[in-house]
Parts: structure tokens; sequence; C-alpha cells
């Protein structure tokens, strides 16, 4: 049999950590990513990778991690991948150190550790903060080496359009365009593995990059793979709203001491320095006197809406909020998150060691996304997902530094398990489709380009970021996420009159946008009705009219399928495996 | 497999090329370069200058210097090869280097990129001026290895006009000018000074020593131009017992026929 | 009070081979608004100042935090990153241009794919044995993590070659971003393995000996890279390898 052909899609942490794995096993892969993958989404992770290393002498455990993990995701998340993952943290983070990654470290040049958001221990390796950045670069360059092997060949500034699916339901490649020449072309593979991010775009500014629009997630869900949790959506706490974005300011500007407030009178208009201590609400540590400022991010987020929104106590009546470093010596914080520091600087003008930040909190990461069972594999044969396009690991809401760990992890189980689904997978019978499927894509660039109309793809983009920003974010309620499902729908109807100023057939990027938001559309339908179908409150998922968790009827994953009617996706739910940590109230404010 | 493709597809174009790793020569050359513009050229620039110090004590110090310079053993040989040559060389790959950058000090105008660009300038012009130096003063007119009594009477003449004055001057300031920051970009690019604050402290000395050189040289044309030797005779009486107190390297004696 | 407006002209180019031709925009001034966000609104609204509907302008960018190097053009004659071009910082009209010695895609997008291929051919990595579990990295004393990271924190963004007047087509330069991070691998304990060959490497045509040391790289570097550093004690150590490759035969 001929040496099985694997494509990754996405070149992430986690796209990048299964080919590192297929090409050590001595598979090939076909990488493909819309921008060179050295600029992907990952390089944006700030604070660090949780691995409990125990090096600070805390009794820290893998058990502790999984635990925290388990309870942070309001039990939701299935615990075995879970307890996979916290078990195997510790190796990849010495792996992630001997590639090179310039982590942190102590006076005895051991790594050094930082605490994070729900965990009372310090689990946290980091690089400065930018360490995202620096575990992007280490497996891009472990990658890059496999390339000049011949292991890997790159597809840059190619985009996945679609997985080609044979008559038994069996993926048997992908078709993707050239960016540049706008070109559609077949791929071949015995398994493609979707890791391609998260979904941020959906609600217009976020803290994602310009490329997180779930559009490949779209595609195959489209195609009949499920849609899992969808309705999780992570609302980081502390952004720097921006004009084209919300820029994220890291929570390990939380884990190195820096405090939350607001002054204590509405419409104080006094200097922030002038303000004195008794009269500044550090409302997190009022509230929740144990875990303090390092609450999960759900609870922070509420808690930061609460005292704008209900307590208008917002700073000069805007929607932020007080994120105070002044306290700590500027050496400290240069050493330790110089990187971020220099962003808020950088945007906004203003130098965060001597006066405190103003924040808010912003659209931040895709808990749920496509479903996939313990190999990573999901429903289509063939088709595995790793990293933020999958649902597995963070449950209702994720820790702080569980993303990397997440996509890496996650990276290396769907590579090897492709490697083994595509050595025993059988042969295509033709070209498995793969003509049909080119066709179809053809057909979908030629109505786009041919249509006529008055709708702008920018505009309606806008329109459903607002739309899904406002309505299903922080807060929910049934009657707005109705609407909201109706604005789609609609949206979804003028998409049919989008008229394209730019028709050219070269390095379109309005068109490949285009493209995009239509899948963008199709997918925010799973997470509004995936959202007004849950009526309990859990993790990210907060109804005021159902504000308790309730294990009961909705300790279950949901599942959305693609169903092409009007009604949008069909909906199931799936039992969460909770065999090791038995579901118990979440609270943070005491010790649990 | 399938392809979907409208025609007439433009294409990029192939742009500057990656790093050819380990191949070709031109490491090589380059280095030679910019060696040679510290050893010899440099020494050798050093040498000349404090030899037409002695110009300020008149025409048969002068011109005692210059036989002593002529006395030295395979003096011919020494002069092309550790000046000539070296010149030529440095010169013309020089050219090239320039030629093959592209300055952009309109966009960015700082301060090292100022200084890249005077570098080019300056070297330029040494280069023009050494080679219409050496043809006129080494190879044309009176042949000061035979008649060293003359020297300073060739030179005094040569700088009888104020237009080549100008010329010497400005000459003068521009090689000090390319060798001092020469010294300073040796340093830099062969990591002799691989810090910030190293290069800083090194630019100040490398100033200093350009100005230095810079005014001795000026000095040495006042001692031509000036009053106190006007009307130099053509052949000043040189004393046969007199050896120069100093004796240096082989160069010596090339050197003060080359330049001023 | 009259809105007030942001002028820009950008140099539009529809293909390699196409014409470069400005065109200028007026735009609705808003608050910490960035080059990015202004073609953004381009984007959502293509008309030129003189009312002519045009197309979306075509550029890179991604994360739009200055991190991802995507975004790198010249504005106001200056190669930066556009994300953290600051519109009430920027002198009006402001003028958008690509990049100049990247081949040409389309608009303000441009190939800068050399850079990868450059790191490719010193070896930029750590050769680990293998991904499995082999126990924790060698150690690493703070002071060396604080010489490195800077190294580290190169984005690609290839400011520093658009910059340098020694990258161009006639010397086939490397630039200085890929000579930053021969010195990050080379000073990593395990990276070590490599150092001759990279040092090797850069002794090749289109190697280190280019640099002119204008420096213009290290005023470009939006991440403040100490490049120049970089560059002498690269440069230092490629000459000992030669010297060493020579005199061992």
């Amino acid at each position: 049999m001929a040496a099985p052909r694997i494509i990754v899609v996405g070149g992430g942490l986690a796209g990048l950590a299964a080919v590192i794995k297929i090409a050590e096993a001595g598979g090939t892969v076909d990488l493909f990513s819309i921008v060179p993958v050295k600029r992907s989404h990952s390089v944006c992770a700030q604070g660090g990778i949780n691995a409990a290393k125990n090096l600070k002498g805390e009794g820290d455990t893998t058990a502790q991690h999984f635990d925290d993990t388990i309870y942070g995701g309001d039990f939701l998340a299935n615990q075995t991948p879970v307890k996979g993952m916290c078990e195997q943290a510790p190796a990849i983070v010495d792996l992630l150190d001997r590639m090179g990654v310039p982590f942190n470290r102590t006076p005895e040049g051991l790594l050094d550790f930082r605490r994070f958001g729900g965990t009372l221990y310090h689990r946290t390796a980091f690089a400065g903060a930018t360490t995202g950045q620096q575990l992007l670069y280490a497996l891009d360059e472990q990658v890059r080496r496999y390339e000049a092997e011949g292991k890997v060949h790159k597809y840059e500034g190619w985009e996945f359009l679609s997985a080609i699916i044979d008559g038994k339901g069996i993926a048997r490649g992908i078709v993707a365009m050239d960016l540049r020449t706008m070109e559609l072309r077949a791929f071949a593979a015995d398994a493609i593995i979707l890791a391609t991010g998260g979904i941020g775009a959906i609600f217009g500014k976020s803290t994602n990059s310009v490329v997180c629009t779930g559009s490949a997630q779209s595609a195959v869900f489209q195609q009949g793979v499920y849609y899992a949790n969808g309705e999780f959506i992570q609302v980081h706490p502390t952004s720097i709203p921006g004009e084209d974005k919300l820029r994220l300011m890291s929570e390990s500007a939380r884990g190195e001491g820096g405090r939350v407030w607001v002054p204590r009178t509405v419409g104080d208009k006094r200097a922030v320095k002038a303000i004195p201590e008794s009269e500044r609400f550090y409302f997190l540590e009022e509230w929740y006197p144990t875990y303090g400022n390092l609450v999960p991010r759900d609870v922070a987020t509420r808690a930061i809406h609460k005292v704008v929104y209900e307590l208008g106590l917002g700073l000069d009546g805007q929607p932020m909020v007080y994120l105070d470093l002044t306290h700590i010596d500027r050496e400290t914080l240069h050493h330790k998150l110089g990187g971020i520091l220099e962003i808020y600087e950088k945007f906004v003008g203003v130098d965060p060691c001597v006066e405190p930040m103003k924040i808010f909190p912003g659209m931040h990461y895709t808990m749920g996304g496509l479903w996939v069972d313990v190999n990573q594999m999901t429903n289509i044969s063939g088709i595995f997902a790793a990293g933020e396009c999958e649902y597995q690991y963070h449950g209702a809401n994720r820790l702080g530094a569980n993303s990397l760990i997440s996509c890496i992890y996650g990276g290396f189980q769907a590579g090897p398990n492709a490697l083994r689904y595509a050595k025993s997978a059988s042969a295509a019978e033709g070209d498995g489709g793969a003509a049909a499927e080119v066709a179809r894509q053809a057909e979908i660039n030629g109505k786009l380009l041919r249509n006529e109309g008055g709708e702008n793809p920018f505009k309606l983009w806008r329109e459903l970021g607002r739309e899904m920003t406002e309505h299903a974010t922080v807060i929910r309620y049934n009657k707005d996420l109705k609407a909201t499902d109706q604005k789609i729908v609609e949206l979804l109807d003028r998409f049919q009159h989008i008229n394209l100023s730019d028709k050219s057939q070269w390095a379109n990027t309005s068109f490949a946008f285009t493209r995009q938001l239509k899948n963008m559309l199709e997918l925010s339908r799973t997470v509004v009705l995936g959202a007004l179908l849950r009526d309990e409150s859990r993790g990210a998922h907060y109804k005021p009219d159902f504000p308790e968790r309730n294990d009961e009827k909705f300790l279950q994953t949901t599942k959305a399928s693609f169903t092409g009617c009007d009604e949008g996706p069909r909906f199931e739910y799936e039992e969460v495996d909770t065999q090791y940590i038995k579901p118990r109230p979440r609270r943070y404010d005491a010790a649990k | 497999m399938a392809t979907v493709q409208s025609s007439a597809v433009p294409t990029v174009r192939r742009g500057v090329e990656p790093l050819r790793a380990g191949q070709g020569t031109s490491f090589i050359w380059h280095k030679l370069h910019s060696l040679l513009g510290i050893v010899p050229i440099g020494a050798f620039l050093l040498e000349h200058l404090l030899s037409n110090f002695e110009a300020l004590k008149g025409p048969v110090a002068y011109g005692e210097q210059v036989r002593f310079l002529n006395s030295l053993p395979l003096v011919r040989v020494l002069e092309w090869v550790f000046i000539f040559l070296p010149i030529l060389y440095h010169g013309i790959y020089g050219v090239y280097i320039w030629l093959r950058g592209k300055s952009n000090i309109v966009y960015y105008p700082w301060a090292g990129n100022w200084m890249y660009l005077s570098q080019r300038y300056t070297g330029i012009v040494a280069f023009a001026y050494i080679i219409q130096h050496v043809l006129r003063q080494r190879f044309m007119g009176i042949m000061l290895p035979e008649h060293p009594g003359a020297a300073f009477w060739k030179v005094q003449h040569e700088l009888a006009n104020p237009w080549m004055v100008a010329v010497y001057v400005i000459a003068m300031i521009c090689v000090c000018w390319h060798f001092a920051y020469g010294v300073w970009l040796f340093a830099a690019k062969w990591g002799i000074t691989p810090g910030e604050v190293a290069r800083r402290r090194f630019a100040y000395v490398c100033a200093v020593l350009g100005v230095l050189l810079a005014a001795m040289g000026i000095a040495s044309i006042w001692a031509f131009t000036g009053p106190k030797y006007q009307n130099a005779p053509a052949d000043v009486r040189l004393s046969t017992l007199v050896a120069p107190a100093h004796s240096g390297a082989a160069f010596h004696s090339i050197g003060s026929q080359l330049m001023i | 009070m009259a809105t007030r407006t942001v002028t820009f002209e950008i140099k539009r180019q529809a293909g390699p081979d196409a014409p470069a031709v400005w065109e200028s925009f007026e735009l609705e001034w808003r608050p910490g608004m960035n080059v990015v966000s202004a073609m953004m609104e381009i984007a959502a609204n293509p008309v030129t100042a003189d009312g002519k509907p045009t197309t979306p302008i075509v550029y890179d960018s991604n994360c739009l935090e200055e991190i991802c190097g995507s975004c790198a053009m010249k504005i106001n004659g200056r190669a930066r990153m556009a994300c953290s071009a600051l519109v009430d910082n920027l002198e009006q009209p402001i003028r958008v241009e690509p990049l100049t010695k990247f081949p040409l895609v389309r608009d303000l997008q441009v190939d800068r794919s050399v850079l990868f291929e450059n790191l490719m051919r010193v070896k930029a990595w750590v050769p680990v044995d293998g991904t499995y579990d082999l126990g924790s990295g060698p150690r690493v004393y703070p002071q060396e993590q604080e010489a490195n990271y800077p190294l580290s924190n190169c984005i690609s963004c290839t400011c520093c070659m658009e910059v340098c007047p020694q990258f161009n087509e006639a010397t086939d330069f490397v630039g200085a971003a890929t000579i930053a991070q021969v010195k990050l691998f080379n000073n990593h304990p395990t990276g070590k393995v490599f150092k001759e060959d990279r040092l090797r490497a850069l002794a090749g045509d289109g190697g280190i000996q280019e640099c002119g040391y204008a420096q213009n790289c290290v005023e470009a570097c939006p991440k403040q890279i100490p490049l120049t550093n970089a560059i002498s004690d690269v440069g230092r150590d490629v000459l000992t390898q030669k010297v060493k490759d020579w005199l061992r035969g």
C-alpha cells in the first residue's frame, strides 16, 4: 500500500503539533494555512501554559490540575480526555523547553511558574507575556526542519473550502483555493485534520485574529460533522477596546498581582492617583475573597458587567474598569509582562506602569467546536479535529493558560490517530468524489461573482458582529436570542444579494472573505440556537432567567447538525463523561 | 486531481533570492576588502601623515625623510604589494559594493544611514584623489626616489594652484573620515564592539582619531603653502651622513611620495 | 461641529504587472483609529474621495496586535506595522504603499516568503531527539533567558529587510532577521549542535558579509530587537569559523 497521505488544515499550535507527530512517525503531511503558519493566531496567546510540575513546593498535582479544569469548566467537559491532557501537560512543557522556548527561569535555571485564574497553584509556565508566540515559533521551527527533510509540504496562502467525502461517507481529501490565483484544487488524503482555531470573527470585534472566522469548521459542519457546545463562548474580562479589534490584556497581568477596581462613587471625577485606597472598590477581591482577582474568566467578566451596567460604576460612565499594576515595580513588570504592557502603551498611548489600564470584557475563546471522539475524530470517518476548533477540553468555560496545553495535546493526539487511521483506511474508489466537490465549489464561486444586488459583505458582517456581541455573549435572554437568530436568517437572505465590488480573480481578499462570511452566518446559528435551548446558567453561558446550573437536564453535550432548512440546525444532546469527578456546585468565594 | 483555474494568471516576480548557504566566495572578497582597509592601507595612511608632518621642519628634513624611506630594501616591491595593489583592490571592490547597495536616506534619515552614505562618498573621493595623487606625485614630473631633495619643491609646486589646495584639503578630510569611520565599522562588523555602549564609546575614539589625522594632514599642507618655506629650492642638498633617528616600516619610503 | 476626517492616499496595483495608481480616501475620524481600521472602513464602503467606486484594498493582516508580523507596509514613507500605526500620530494625508523590496502581489500585499526560506537555510531550529518524554530541558539561567528572549521576539515582519540599503536583488543579502535567529539558536544549549553549519551558511553568497552596518534595521524593528548586536556577534563567529575551517584544511 502507498504511504498514507495526511492533510493538516491550520498552522497554529494544534496543527503544527499534529504535523510534528506525523512526520516524526514517518508519515508525510500536506499542511494548509491561509497565512504563513508563523503568523497563526496562536501567536497572540500571552500568559502561559499550564502544567502541574509542582516546582514551587505547593504540592500541586496533575489530579489537582484535572480537578481545577473540570470545576472551572462547570463539569461540562468529558473527563477522560481532560484527564489525559492534564497528565501529559508536564511532559509537554518539558518538550517545549527542550525545543528552545525561552521560558522565564528561576535563579537555579529551572522553569518559573506563575498563578493564573481558577487555581490556587503556581502552575503556569510562561515566556514573558508572549508565551503563545514563543510556543508557536518552537513548533514552527520543528516543522520547518521536517519541511527541509521533505516530510512536510506547506501550502501557505491556500484556504480550505471543504472536505471531499465519498459515497460511503468517508473523507478522501479536501478542496482548497489558492488565495493568490484563486485556483480551486482537490487534494487527496487518507485522513485530514482540521486545526482551524476559533470563531471570533462571528462576533465582529473580538480578541481573535482576522483569520479566526470558523469558516472551515462551518464548511464541514455543513457537510455533516456535528458541532458541539457551540453556545459556550468565552468573554475575556480584560481586553482593550479598539476600532479594529479588541486587544487582549492577558490574565497574567492579574496573575502577577494586577488588581481590578473602580471608584466607589458614581461619576468620581478625580485623577486616578487622587482616589484614596478606601474609596476604591476592588470588587473581585471583595466578592471572591479566596480567588480575588484570579477568579475564572466567566466569573470576572460577569462581575465587571454587573459593576458597569447594574451599579453604574464604569469609569466616566463608560463601559470600562481599571486594571491596576502601578503598585508593582517597573523592573518586575518589564521582566514578566513586557510584551503586553508594550501593546497597551502602543495602542492606547498610556504607560501602564504609571497609570492603571482601562479595560473591558471582550469575546475571546470558543469552548465549543467540532464534535470529536476520544481519538479526536469527528463523526465523518477520516476527518479529525484538534485545538480550539474542537470542543473537548474546556467544558463550559476554559481556564486561563489551558488553551495552549489543549492545542498541543490535541494535536499530539490527532496526529498519530490520523496516521493510524490512514494506514488502515480502504482505498478510495475513483477520485473519491473530488471532481464533483471541485465543481460544487466552483459553482459557489461562480454564483458569488455573478450575483447582482446592493449588499456589501463587510457591512453584513458588521451587523452580524453587533448582534452576536450584544445578545450572545455575557448575558443571554431567550427573547433576544430568538431575535438574533431571526436577524441571522435575514442576513443569510441578504447574503444572496451581495454584489462584490471586486470580481477579479487575482488575490481577491474580499471575495475570499465573502465566502467565509457565508460560513460564519451558518455557524453563528449553532451558537445562538444552542444558547436558546440551554435554559440554565453554566460557565460562560449565563441566563438571568435561569441563573442556576441544572445538571438534571443540561449536564449534556450539545450536538448540532446541519439541516439546510430555514429552521436551522438540529440539536441533540449527549451524556457527559463524569466518571472521575462527581459534579458539585461551583463557587469561587471560598476554597473548593 | 481536479482543478478549476481561470486563464491568464499573473506571475509574481522572483525578488531577492534566499541565502546561498555556504556557497560562493563573496565572503572572502568582502572580508579582504575590509581587512585591507585597516592593514596595510590604514597603517600606511598613519605612516604617511606622520612623515608628512616632517614638512613642518622644512625642505631639508622632509627631503631626508624621503631619502630614508627610499633607502629601504626591496622598496619597489613593498610599494606595490603593500600599497598600490591593496588600494586598487580596496577602491575597486569598494565601488562594486557601493553600486550594489541602494541608499534610502530620503526615507530613513537616520544617523547610521547617513554614515553608510558618507562612507561611500568619502570613499569615492578618496579613491579618485589617490589615483591622481599617485600619478602626478609618484609617476610624473621629477622622480623623487632618485631626487629626494626635490620632494618639498615638487609638492609645493603642486600646491601653488589654489584649486589644488582645495582638492588636497577636501581629500584629506574625506580620507580621514573614511578611515576613521572605517575603523569603527571594522570593529562593529568583526565583532570587536558587539555592544551598543562599546560601539558608542568607540565612536568617540574614532571621531577623535579622524579629527586628529585630518588636522595633522592640513597642518602639513600648511607647511608647503604657508609663508615660512616659500619658494623652496628645486633640489635641496641633503647631508650624506644623516639618517633619521627613527626607523620605520618599509613603506615609509613610498609614503612621502604618495600622499600629502 | 463638522465631523473630523482623515485623508488616506493608497497606492494600488491590480497585479504584479499592472500599473500603479494612487487613490485617495476620506474617512470619518474615530478615536484610536489605526491604518488597518481605515482599510476595514474602506472595504465596507469602497468609494474614493472623489466619489468613484473602487475595490477593497488588498493587504495582509491578522492579529492586529503587532505580534503576527503580517501587516508591514510603508506608511508615510516608512516601513512599519499598519496595526500599530495610529492615525492620530501620523501626518496627513497618510500615504500607504506596499513594501518595495519584495515581489508585489496586489495593492499592499507582497510576497515575503524569502525570510522563511532563509530561516530554513540556516537551520533555525533546535534539533530535539523526539517529542516523547525525555525529561526536562537543559538548565538555562535567567540571565541567558533575558539575553535570548528579545531575539525570540522576532515577528518576521521583514521591516529590517525593507529598510536595509543592502537588501536588494543585487546583493541578495539575507537580512538582519535571519542573522539574529542564528545568534538565538547558536546560544541555545542544544541548538548549538548546528552552530558551525549555521555560521558556514551565513558565509555563503548573500551572507552576513553583505551587511553595510547602516543600522537601519535596528531603528525600524517594531520589536526593538538588538539586531546590530546580533550582526556583530554573529559576524565575529562566522569569521572565526571560516578561519578555523581554513586552518584545519
